[in-house]
């Protein structure tokens, strides 16, 4: 990768064939009738994302971003272990990166020893990030959300315990037992590979990556209050002695490459608009089942949600978010801009959203590898 | 102007609201699973009891304790509570939850409850008739559910619910959720229900639409000697729909 920025491409993946009469159903997630499903579509939506990011690693990309959903057309990686496990075999340069299955849904020692397999598998080209998980995914497993951040903490215990301990070592908790936690096999990468802990912003999130020395990334939050989350990690850090580094921490954005401006968001605006208002379409009850937040982070976000919901504005929401989309030279700018604004050199562009067809995608990556990260390799990020 | 009276303790750790109105032997009322219905029904019965009402740990106005789990936790915190306000025995009245408190009360500290009545009582798993899933069903969607004529319910609501509604909503759903989401019924619990031995009462609003009233005979299969009071025209808070169920409730518990 070398000094500079680094760039990931990060897909969700979604299934894209929404019924025409999709806007009668309140959201698309955790109830969204799966009878609209249909695997033939699936597995030539599978086929496009391959060669999408079978391409990324070809074009340079520092690295291929996959992550977890359930019971929604937002995603088709429900187990994204598996797709990471294709994509190993079939690219050869970018780090793999799976941000990432929620511990919750798994026993740890099960999720270690998945990742230790990928990361052997990809000779050390795994990075791993932990999630609590949406809401949404709590209505759709049968873990209580209420108890999920204490039984989260207690999932990277033991599975950083199983990668840095010689085993057989013991774990007696309050949510497992181990008599016996001694997975084989080991990571490649040593202690294990670079692990990142992804959120919204909660306040016990941060303070746990602190207090772990992991780096963090926070998803769907306006820009100012990343940039807030991202010094609180630095000084929560500190306290624990820990010191997070640039590539630390992930700048999640959107991004779309063409000709010209005009031609950029006549190509785009209509996925992004379609990504938030159809594909990503949730309800605050999805959104905080009890016990999910604390009473005080729940009216904080009653408060804030209120604020968004005024319909799709794409000024707004590219002034709100990290979004860039115009031609190389306006992408690269703001980019440039984001890096040093955030203390990051880690660039994680979505490049392919909603229902943006195949030759989209191709254009904004080909694009972005070859006008884009040019520009800004050789000025490099924060330090 | 309410005659209740309000009192908190500290019961091992958990501050605990209790009112309390009327004299006479002491009859305990258990809220359910939220806590939007109120209480001042209860003084319909201060004229022939020391009426008892507890907020439960996690509702209304008690504290929080995380570590409450189970249900059974709320069985030895009553215990103890009991035990602090000197109540050694009493009439034990319970609804929805409230009344799965007091049966599992029952079952274990039977020597100290002289009369039960489970009204409308959460805990039983009847495929045939289902109890309304609780934590998938939006708390806006429950509250018009809970009786018949909403008319008698809203004067309990704010006519437009401001964000410490809303947090205290939260907050009741997360403790019901605490106990309840994993797995909301326990299988053990219906093989318990003999030891149910003092005079018992079921009463159960005919309309209901959170817990149906079929279920009504399942309890009676467990609990053979207990009366049965179906209440037309009444939903799942039926004395708040036909206040009149009170007098024949407190004139089984004298």
């Amino acid at each position: 990768m070398g000094a500079g920025i680094r760039f990931n491409v990060m897909h969700f993946m979604p299934y894209v064939h929404l019924p025409e009469n999709h806007k009668d159903y309140k959201t698309t997630w955790v109830n969204f009738p799966n009878k609209f499903y249909d695997p033939e579509k699936g597995y030539e939506l599978y086929q496009q994302y391959f060669d999408q990011l079978i391409l990324a690693d070809r074009l340079g990309f520092d690295a291929i971003v996959l992550n977890e959903h359930h019971n929604t057309v937002y995603s088709m990686m429900a187990t994204p272990n598996v797709v990471a496990a294709t994509l190993i075999a079939q690219t050869r340069n970018a780090r793999i990166c799976v941000w990432g299955v929620p511990p919750n849904f798994m026993l740890p020692n099960r999720l270690a020893e998945e990742y230790a397999i990928l990361d052997v598998m990809s000779k050390g080209r795994l990075e791993i990030a932990f999630p609590l998980g949406t809401g949404m995914e709590y209505w759709s497993y049968p873990v209580s959300p209420v108890t999920a951040r204490e039984k989260f903490k207690e999932s990277l215990k033991i599975m950083l315990q199983a990668w840095t301990a010689d085993g057989p070592t013991t774990h007696y908790g309050n949510f497992y037992t181990y008599r016996f936690l001694n997975p084989w096999p080991r990571p490649y990468q040593k202690p294990h590979p670079p692990c990142y802990i992804v959120g919204s912003g909660s306040p016990e999130t941060i303070e746990l990556a602190a207090e772990l020395g992991l780096g963090y990334s926070s998803v769907f939050v306006p820009q100012k209050t990343a940039q807030d989350l991202n010094q609180r990690l630095r000084e929560r850090a500190a306290h624990y002695g820990h010191t997070i580094r640039p590539e630390q921490l992930p700048l999640l954005n959107f991004v779309y490459v063409a000709e010209t401006e005009e031609e950029a968001e006549r190509e785009y605006i209509i996925h992004l608009q379609r990504f938030f208002e159809d594909y990503a379409r949730s309800s605050p009850q999805w959104l905080a089942p009890p016990g999910y937040l604390s009473v005080e982070q729940l009216k904080i976000r009653s408060a804030g949600a209120d604020k968004l919901h005024g319909g799709f504005d794409f000024k707004a929401i590219s002034n709100s978010f990290f979004i860039a989309v115009g031609t190389p030279e306006k992408v690269a700018n703001l980019i440039g801009e984001w890096t040093q604004r955030m203390g990051t050199n880690h660039i994680n562009s979505v490049m392919h959203v909603a229902d943006m067809p195949h030759w989209k995608a191709v254009k904004n990556m080909t694009l972005f590898a070859e006008q884009v990260m040019p520009k800004l390799r050789t000025a490099g990020g924060a330090r | 102007m309410s005659k209740f009276v309000r009192e908190e303790l500290m019961v091992n750790g958990v501050s605990t609201v209790v009112h309390s109105a009327g004299s006479g032997d002491p009859l305990v009322f258990f809220h359910g699973g939220g806590t939007v219905d109120g209480f001042e029904f209860a003084e319909a019965w201060t004229d022939r009891f020391k009426v008892i009402v507890p907020y439960h740990p996690g509702f209304g106005e008690s504290g929080d304790d995380p570590t409450f789990t189970d249900i059974h936790d709320y069985v030895l915190h009553y215990l103890e509570l009991f035990d602090m306000l000197k109540i050694d025995t009493l009439r034990l009245a319970g609804i929805s939850m409230g009344g799965y408190i007091a049966a599992r009360f029952a079952i274990e500290h039977g020597q100290r409850v002289r009369k039960l009545v489970l009204i409308a009582p959460y805990g039983l798993n009847v495929p045939e008739h289902p109890t309304l899933d609780l934590i998938a069903t939006p708390g806006e969607q429950i509250v018009p559910m809970l009786v018949s004529n909403f008319e008698v319910l809203k004067k309990n609501l704010p006519e437009k619910p401001d964000m410490d509604f809303i947090g205290a909503r939260y907050r009741e759903a997360t403790t019901f959720a605490r106990l309840f989401w994993e797995h909301p019924f326990d299988p053990k619990f219906p093989r318990h229900l003999y030891r149910i031995k003092m005079p018992a009462m079921i009463v159960w609003g005919q309309e209901d639409k959170i817990i149906p009233v079929g279920q009504v005979r399942h309890w009676k299969e467990k609990i053979p000697h207990a009366e049965v009071l179906v209440v037309p025209d009444a939903g799942h808070i039926a004395y708040l729909d036909k206040p009149e169920t009170l007098d024949t409730i407190a004139r089984f518990l004298k």
